[in-house]
């Protein structure tokens, strides 16, 4: 008898956290179903067809003319997106990479000043700072520009919080100090021998920031002009607000919105094993 | 973690230090610059030009990729602004990087020019001979009453009534006249189906609203003695808002569809709403959204306030000769092509919807023409009739953008059953004061 | 260029050669070169722009001249900042933030934390499905859920409002009433997966002999996760919670793409429409005291906030 409580306890918990879960994943999965089956309907259907349900399947319709739509400036946008977020990311997360690792393994007066300065930054609304930065970049003739976009981009506060932490897990005093004996200067240790064992954590860097260029569209919004250097977000929301008037504009928004949410999923589904273990490397500290 | 909110709290204070120093280092004070008003020199360039243009016009592109290929000398370029036009053009100014030439809507004109946004093309004598192309209010609006040529009009929205016929014919109602007949006609239509109302009432819609006042000669700013005199709370101003509280009131309007949005379009597909008090430029917006109902609508003047056949304008554009614009000469060439040749009036009006400022505008043969969506009726006539009963002497004030929000705002809450349509007057004529004491503009309450 | 580089050398101790006994201290030098490639864009654009709005929320507008003179901006001490004091309209967004906040925040961890917790027993199947879908909303640009969100909102093509009404139910999600939660919905959306993959990769970091004991005396899940896995992770919560603390604060592409489709969010809902509000009607400098006031609140919020969880959790 004694031990049978625990068993119905487990099989009645059993069910209860697989039925929350099944309710939780139905949360989130929903409205990216309904934008998928959104993305398949020609545009009369929007409204007149019941959301969740497929109607007539246009997708590979809706995708040529949203491909087709202005010269193809969809697809420019999507290049742009991918140049600022692949770039902007990679650039980033070295810089980060190596103000972490300093931070982490050199001691030297004022570290602890240095790394609360740019910890406050993690505070500041990036929102608050795009106007100032407009009027700044203005005076010096970049806006405009892909490095109007990029340059601030590279920027990552919190990037640097977690290569530090990353760091002091990961990266072993020792196997530094065997380096260092066998020679090598900082810069080499860092890329030969650190550089790999923070692997995990740096592709987790690298995605945070991904995935904050690619979703970013308050800066360009003020910073950028011209079209063609749009990156995707801006381009859906300037044809979102098109749409009053140029109501056929919806389903290409909704397209587009599909399509712009695609790469992200695979780049996580595809780096999920460095991530998780990047995570978990930073997270006890 | 505890070393880590330390670090964060040190943070706090080294940021606000470090920010302190390099602002008082970086920045200084500028000075008032020379006189905003004088008119720039009207020199043709030598060479080729590239003029940039902003606008929120649909199909904008064909119509200078068209002037493009005839003029391999003066290029232009376009940008929409569609989102926050206002927002981009106003952070343009600030960093000194505006376009030559902007869409500005006749009621930003105050606005724009008191942050000194445009130069005045009156060197040019194409521009002050323009004068005549326009429709006289229009043209009041663009030179500031005769100071200077600061933009050419481009369209209108000559305010008229669009009617479900089939549905009024349905419930054998006559087709309104005055406001007084419209609210009795909504009770008769909501009676008839609980689910249809006679139109719905878009609190966010500030540029409607103010057409609304136009139409009841409800004049909300004037300059005078040095000063901005503010009657935004009039007794014309609240007959219109009283009479809206009433259908709200009743139920008889819907306040939950966003105008141009989609939820709005779903609404009129589903036959739910019966009119649309709207301007000359929703003619297409109806017939490019809501094809099935091709044939069901026909347009008729505004109802009016009693006999008095007075008109409104709502929205309409012009587009300005902005700040640090050094091709004043290309810039009017381009500008009066756009807003006068009928070849460009014509595409703007079949892609944009535009109901042009020209006068020439009304001999177009596409303004001439039925329209087969609306049953081949002469819809433009009724616009036409529509312009010609509009108060020229109406004025927007300076701070505008300010002011409709802040009407929307409380507007809102009156929509909600937060407060009456009324006080929002209350609201705007409070936040036409504020605002223009917050920009040093003196301003008094009253005439 | 050279005196940001100058300042920041001087980070760096001014004695270079000194070594430390292990021989561990790199040079000056090399320290810079490390930090430099972040520190200088850091300066550039963070420091600088944040200096930038600070001056200007010290300026106001003078006039000279009749209708249109030209305006120009003098030094007006903390002229913008009294205005902003005085402003209903600001402290009736940060009322409505904080009622978000105080409601959303909580509710958001406790679902994450829940879903952590159950993906770190062995009670579940099908993890990794549930891990992916939880976290798939973060892929989402906030400007884009708040699009696709506003459909399922919407009474006119909304399916969701026709299942309920289907049930006799008579949602009014964009009501006067609920849009403050609709909009707390979209946020709550988009953060939950993100949070709940911060809380289970600490929970994963957990060394299994720390509840390998309590297991064999027999406690269950339940306590073993109350009791000795969220203490445990108490750092990893309140670095989420800060950070959804200062996400709260600078709300804004949701409630403004809603606000396209509802009129019941005003232009001044959130403090940030409020100061993007008050910017495009020109007064940038009432605007840029109104940045400088969230910032500091934020500031304060945030440390209030580690300040007490960390005293009151010991650590």
């Amino acid at each position: 008898m004694n031990n049978q409580t625990p068993l119905r306890e487990n099989r009645v918990s059993r069910t209860a956290a697989m039925a929350l879960m099944f309710l939780l994943a139905i949360y989130f999965l929903l409205p990216i179903y309904f934008l998928l089956v959104a993305a398949t309907k020609p545009q009369g259907d929007l409204a007149s067809t019941f959301g969740l349900a497929f109607s007539h399947f246009d997708l590979f319709k809706n995708l040529s003319t949203l491909f087709g739509r202005s010269d193809g400036i969809f697809a420019r946008w999507a290049l742009n997106s991918v140049i600022y977020a692949v770039l902007g990311a990679a650039v980033g997360t070295l810089i980060s990479a190596l103000c972490g690792y300093a931070l982490a393994k050199f001691k030297f007066r004022g570290r602890e000043f240095l790394f609360s300065v740019i910890l406050g930054g993690v505070l500041v609304p990036t929102t608050a700072l795009a106007l100032p930065l407009f009027l700044l970049f203005s005076a010096t003739g970049i806006v405009n520009t892909y490095l109007a976009v990029f340059l601030p981009s590279i920027v990552s506060p919190f990037g640097v919080y977690l290569a530090r932490i990353f760091t002091a897990a990961a990266v072993p005093e020792e196997i530094l100090e065997s380096a260092r004996l066998d020679g090598a200067g900082e810069f080499r240790t860092f890329f030969t021998v650190a550089l790999r064992l923070m692997t995990p954590s740096l592709v987790t860097i690298f995605l945070f920031q991904f995935v904050g260029i690619w979703n970013n569209f308050f800066l360009p919004m003020v910073m950028l002009q011209k079209e063609s250097l749009f990156p995707i977000t801006l381009g859906l929301y300037e044809w979102n607000g098109q749409t009053a008037r140029v109501s056929l504009l919806q389903e290409s928004v909704i397209t587009g919105a599909l399509v712009s949410i695609v790469p992200v999923i695979i780049v996580f589904i595809l780096l999920q094993r460095f991530w998780r273990t990047g995570l978990a490397a930073g997270s006890i500290k | 973690m505890s070393n880590t909110v330390t670090r964060i709290r040190v943070a706090g204070a080294v940021v606000a230090a470090a920010a302190g120093i390099v602002g008082l280092a970086a920045c200084s004070s500028p000075a008032p610059s020379g006189n905003a008003s004088a008119a720039s020199p009207c020199e043709p360039a030598k060479g080729k030009v590239t003029l940039q243009y902003w606008n929120t016009v649909p199909g904008m592109d064909q119509v200078v990729a068209l002037w493009n290929k005839n003029n391999p000398n003066i290029q232009v370029e376009i940008k929409n602004i569609s989102n926050d036009q206002y927002g981009t053009i106003g952070n343009a100014l600030k960093a000194g990087k505006a376009p030559e030439l902007a869409q500005v809507g006749y009621d930003e004109l105050p606005n724009l020019r008191s942050q000194d946004a445009f130069v005045d093309a009156s060197a040019c004598a194409d521009a002050t001979a323009a004068q005549s192309k326009f429709v006289p209010w229009t043209w009041s609006q663009t030179s500031f009453g005769g100071t200077g040529v600061f933009a050419f009009p481009q369209d209108t929205g000559p305010m008229a009534l669009y009617v479900r016929s089939d549905l009024f014919k349905k419930y054998n109602l006559e087709i309104p006249k005055t406001w007084d007949e419209y609210a009795t006609d909504a009770q008769k239509l909501h009676d008839a189906d609980p689910n249809l109302s006679i139109t719905f009432f878009d609190p966010n819609n500030a540029e409607w609203f103010n057409g609304l006042l136009w139409q009841n000669n409800a004049e909300m700013y004037s300059y005078a003695g040095d000063k901005w005199h503010v009657t935004v709370e009039s007794d014309q101003s609240k007959q219109v808002a009283e009479f809206w509280q009433k259908l709200i009131d009743a139920k008889l309007v819907r306040t939950d569809l966003a105008h141009g949005s989609t939820p709005m379009y779903a609404a009129y597909q589903k036959n739910q709403i019966a009119t649309y008090v709207g301007a000359a430029w929703g003619y297409s917006m109806f017939r490019d959204n809501l094809p099935d109902q091709s044939g069901k609508w026909t347009i008729v003047p505004m109802p009016t306030w009693g006999s008095n056949p007075a008109s409104g304008d709502w929205g309409g554009s012009t587009v300005a000769f902005m700040k640090g614009n050094t091709h004043l000469y290309e810039s009017v060439k381009f500008n009066s092509w756009l807003n006068t040749d009928p070849e460009a009036l014509a595409l703007e009006n079949k892609l944009g919807g535009l109901y042009p400022a020209a006068t020439a505008g009304a001999s177009l043969p596409a303004l001439a023409e039925g329209v087969p969506y609306y049953n081949n009726e002469k819809i433009f006539d009724v616009f036409a009739e529509s312009s010609k009963n509009i108060d020229t002497s109406f004025a927007w004030g300076p701070t505008q953008k300010t002011v409709n929000l802040a009407l929307q705002d409380a507007m809102a809450k009156a929509a909600a059953g937060n407060g009456k349509v009324a006080d929002a007057l209350a609201a705007a004529q409070a936040s036409a004061l504020k605002s223009m004491q917050d920009q040093a503009i003196p301003a008094v309450a009253g005439n | 260029m050279t005196d940001i580089a100058t300042r920041a050398t001087r980070v760096v101790p001014a004695t270079g050669g000194r070594r430390r006994q292990n021989g561990g201290g790199p040079r000056a030098g090399v320290i810079v070169a490390f930090v430099i490639p972040f520190f200088l864009p850091f300066v550039l654009f963070y420091l600088v722009p944040i200096a930038y709005a600070v001056w200007q929320s010290f300026l106001v507008v003078r006039r000279t001249g009749g209708q249109y003179g030209t305006s120009y901006t003098t030094f007006g001490g903390f002229e913008q900042y009294v205005q902003v004091f005085q402003n209903t309209e600001f402290w009736a967004s940060i009322g409505r933030i904080g009622l978000f906040g105080i409601v959303q925040v909580p509710v958001m961890l406790f679902v994450a934390l829940i879903m952590a917790l159950l993906l770190d027993t062995p009670l579940l199947k099908l993890k990794s499905f549930f891990r992916i879908a939880a976290f798939m909303p973060y892929a989402v640009p906030g400007v884009i859920a708040a699009i696709m969100w506003s459909f399922l909102y919407s009474p006119q093509l909304s399916p969701v409002v026709d299942l309920l009404k289907a049930i006799g139910l008579q949602p009014d999600f964009l009501g006067p009433g609920a849009v403050l939660w609709s909009a707390a919905n979209v946020s709550t959306w988009l953060w939950t997966g993100y949070n709940m993959l911060i809380m289970f990769s600490a929970l994963q970091a957990i060394p299994q002999e720390l509840y390998e004991a309590a297991k064999l005396d027999g406690a269950s899940n339940w306590a073993i996760a109350w009791k000795i896995k969220v203490p445990i992770i108490a750092p990893s919560i309140i670095l989420t919670t800060v950070f959804s603390i200062i996400g709260t604060l600078q709300l804004y592409a949701e409630p403004a793409v809603l606000r396209q489709i509802s009129s019941n969010i005003s232009s001044t809902f959130t403090p940030n429409m409020l100061a993007y509000a008050v910017a495009s009607g020109n007064n940038y400098q009432q605007a840029a005291a109104i940045s400088v006031v969230i910032a500091i609140i934020t500031f304060v919020l945030s440390f209030g906030f580690m300040r007490l969880t960390s005293k009151r959790a010991g650590l």
